[in-house]
């Protein structure tokens, strides 16, 4: 079982939204979608679903040999970014009515709600209508409608959105159990530690195009390339020698005897080591650690000015 | 259809139709019409067991003047006194009711003025009694029977022959069964109406059709919207029509205290009226649930003016079922989207060969099929467009043609 987008394009009217983008997702993977509001996140995942086609390229779903150009329904659990329930209604009713819509029968789907609020905790307001739920519990549910017929691939648009910390980690725990049952997990989030928690790959994207797709830790390494050091001199360096630092390396004296500087391909590790006793005796060198959101941010900022180069 | 397809048609149904089905309130509205059918059965009885009398003073100007006899609730008298007197003593709740001051005019003409304290319903009773005693009164003295009185207001007795042998000479029955049928329909056209509107923008509003679509396809969704909301049409039909028996039955036998009789129905046209019937409240819910699907904000689209449309076949047939076998209604009684209003019209009103309801009602059901199509890709579309509402251009172009 695969999913496959080969340099999938998609326009609206004259705004390209995807632009040749490539990626695979496997069995029991969780494949994060990443990139800022308008790289195209969304339209990715629609034609994922079905809702629209793209309008160059190829997507392909191999389930069982047979190979789909979108996810079928009955194999597909999606938790869209535009989402709701029927709020008037409780909280079994609304989980029931999407269960069978997805080919449960009645009897199976009452028992399997009983067990999926039962694990949320919302076991004792199973009657009550949904709108009388907190934001964060009405999400709890409408993650519940999303799997509870147990889909092979399950889309979720924004999982962590409304929800606390500690229900975060449930649903981290939670989409952990659904991969290991065999389930593949593309989700989109904004919520880069829970990413880190969870996804093995990722895709990053901005306007459309793809900024770094492969592992996480790939997607680190390399952003962690570009890394910021921080140095401490012993004595105050004299302008003369602050300025020995070449021009085409990104940094900053932030005292006389502290230096911030930018490591990258052209400026290495090993070129600043070098570099350093000849401007003056080091008591500190600290390599700043990003964590996945600076690096994250960090990407996107490289690639808009790549893009305006 | 797809068994599956089907499971989820079904489903959808009985979740719309459940969704606005309210059974505390379906028993609540009927216990209120039991308990108005009560307070008028009471009031009906109350009134007929204390049937007022009135007392009217009769005031002319000559004792020639005949007083009309005493009937029914009103008791005639002369009054004695000054007609002023009289007249002021009335506000007083004095001796009589009324007093009818009677003269006669030029040519023997009676001219009679009613003096009352106050305007109520009994009075144009008394008019009516009055008039009926002069006329009498005048026949009297043209020395004419009781036969001859009814000859003159009677004086002619028409039959109508027709070369047109399609023409029905008695339609009173089926017309009256067609017409009510047609308001039947309207009334079951309006709750569809409303109901598909609220739950397609309503739906909307929630934000439930994105996670809808990626259980069942658009076409199922909307299939599913339709028949919920047709059912509602229906029941709306179906209650009013027993609230209407009801109510007949209640009037014709508890209170006129007549045997029940029916015989206002043409039976033999039923079948045909709610074939008819049922293929335009489809036809009407279909078209409101595709002008719905492209609505985002109910409450600032241009697009709920379109909702009067279908109204339009039911006033065009009024307008013309004048001269059913004109060519306008010829036209109306088979043109898909006017048909289901008009042919059963026509063929209350005249004789129509077996193919012609069989065209009109296999052309609307082509209709009922593209528009149902339609609205599964309206929706579908406007779904797509994520907040953007759809021009009219737009809509047009997907009814015809999809994506």
């Amino acid at each position: 079982m695969e999913l496959v987008v080969d340099k999938v394009v998609k326009k609206y009217e004259e705004m390209i939204a995807v632009n040749e983008l490539s990626f695979s997702v496997s069995e029991g993977e969780i494949f994060a979608l990443l990139g800022p509001n308008g790289a195209g996140k969304s339209s990715i995942i629609r034609m994922l679903t079905g809702f629209t086609h793209a309008d160059e390229g190829r997507i392909s779903v191999n389930i069982d040999g047979t190979y789909h150009p979108s996810i079928p329904s009955h194999e597909l659990g999606y938790l869209p970014e535009d989402r709701g329930l029927y709020p008037e209604k409780s909280l079994l009713k609304n989980i029931l009515y999407f269960a069978q819509l997805n080919g449960m029968e009645k009897q199976s789907a009452l028992s399997a709600t009983d067990s999926w609020l039962d694990r949320f905790e919302l076991i004792d307001r199973k009657d009550d209508p949904l709108k009388s739920l907190s934001k964060g519990n009405q999400q709890k549910v409408q993650l519940i409608t999303a799997v509870i017929h147990q889909p092979r691939w399950v889309i979720l648009d924004e999982p962590f959105s409304g929800l606390d910390p500690v229900n975060q980690e449930k649903v981290v725990t939670f989409l952990s159990e659904l991969t290991a049952q065999g389930m593949s997990v593309i989700l989109s989030a904004h919520q880069m530690a829970m990413i880190e928690k969870l996804a093995a790959r990722i895709l990053l994207m901005n306007k459309g195009k793809a900024v770094f797709y492969g592992k996480l830790a790939d997607f680190r390494s390399k952003q962690e390339a570009n890394a910021k050091i921080s140095v401490t001199f012993v004595q105050s360096i004299a302008p003369e020698l602050q300025s020995s630092i070449p021009d085409n390396v990104e940094h900053q004296w932030l005292k006389d005897n502290k230096l911030s500087l930018s490591i990258s391909a052209q400026f290495t590790i090993n070129q600043l080591l070098n570099l350093l006793p000849s401007i003056g005796e080091v008591s500190d060198i600290q390599s700043q650690q990003m964590d996945l959101h600076q690096l994250y941010l960090q990407a996107i900022e490289e690639q808009g000015a790549s893009t305006h180069a | 259809m797809h068994k599956n397809t089907f499971r989820q048609v079904r489903l959808v149904t009985a979740w719309e139709f459940m969704h606005f089905f309210k059974w505390k309130q379906e028993v609540i509205s009927k216990l209120i019409m039991l308990a108005i059918a009560a307070v008028v059965f009471v009031w009906q009885t109350v009134k007929d067991d204390k049937e007022p009398m009135y007392w009217i003073g009769v005031v002319s100007e000559s004792s020639n003047i005949a007083i009309p006899n005493s009937t029914g609730p009103f008791e005639f008298e002369p009054a004695p006194g000054a007609l002023d007197s009289l007249i002021e003593q009335l506000e007083d709740d004095a001796l009589y009711d009324a007093i009818i001051e009677v003269k006669v005019g030029a040519l023997g003409k009676h001219e009679v003025k009613i003096h009352s304290s106050e305007k109520t319903e009994w009075l144009i009773t008394l008019q009516q009694t009055v008039t009926q005693y002069y006329a009498q009164l005048y026949a009297q003295q043209l020395g004419l029977q009781q036969e001859q009185l009814s000859l003159l207001s009677e004086p002619v007795l028409f039959e109508q022959s027709y070369t047109d042998d399609n023409v029905k000479e008695d339609e009173n029955e089926s017309s009256l069964t067609a017409i009510g049928m047609a308001f039947l329909l309207m009334a079951g056209v309006f709750t569809s109406f409303a109901q598909i509107f609220a739950s397609i923008t309503g739906e909307k509003q929630q934000r439930v059709t994105e996670q809808l679509y990626s259980c069942i396809s658009a076409q199922t969704w909307i299939d599913g919207k339709i028949f919920g909301n047709l059912l509602h049409g229906l029941k709306a039909m179906l209650t009013m029509s027993i609230s209407g028996i009801l109510g007949y039955t209640f009037i014709r036998v508890v209170i006129a205290g007549e045997p029940l009789s029916f015989d206002f129905i043409d039976w033999s046209m039923l079948p045909w009226l709610i074939v008819f019937a049922l293929a335009g409240l489809y036809f009407c819910t279909a078209f409101m649930a595709a002008i719905a699907a492209a609505i985002d904000d109910p409450n600032h689209s241009a697009k709920t003016s379109l909702m009067l449309l279908p109204l339009l076949p039911v006033i065009l047939t009024m307008m013309t079922m004048g001269n059913p076998s004109g060519l306008a209604f010829t036209f109306l009684s088979y043109f898909p989207l006017t048909a289901f209003a008009a042919m059963p019209i026509k063929m209350s009103l005249i004789e129509v060969a077996i193919w012609e309801p069989l065209l009109a009602l296999s052309l609307i059901l082509l209709l009922c099929y593209w528009i149902r199509g339609s609205a599964g890709r309206l929706f579908k579309m406007g779904m797509i467009m994520y907040g953007k509402e759809p021009t009219l251009k737009d809509m047009v172009k997907w009814a015809f043609k999809g994506n």
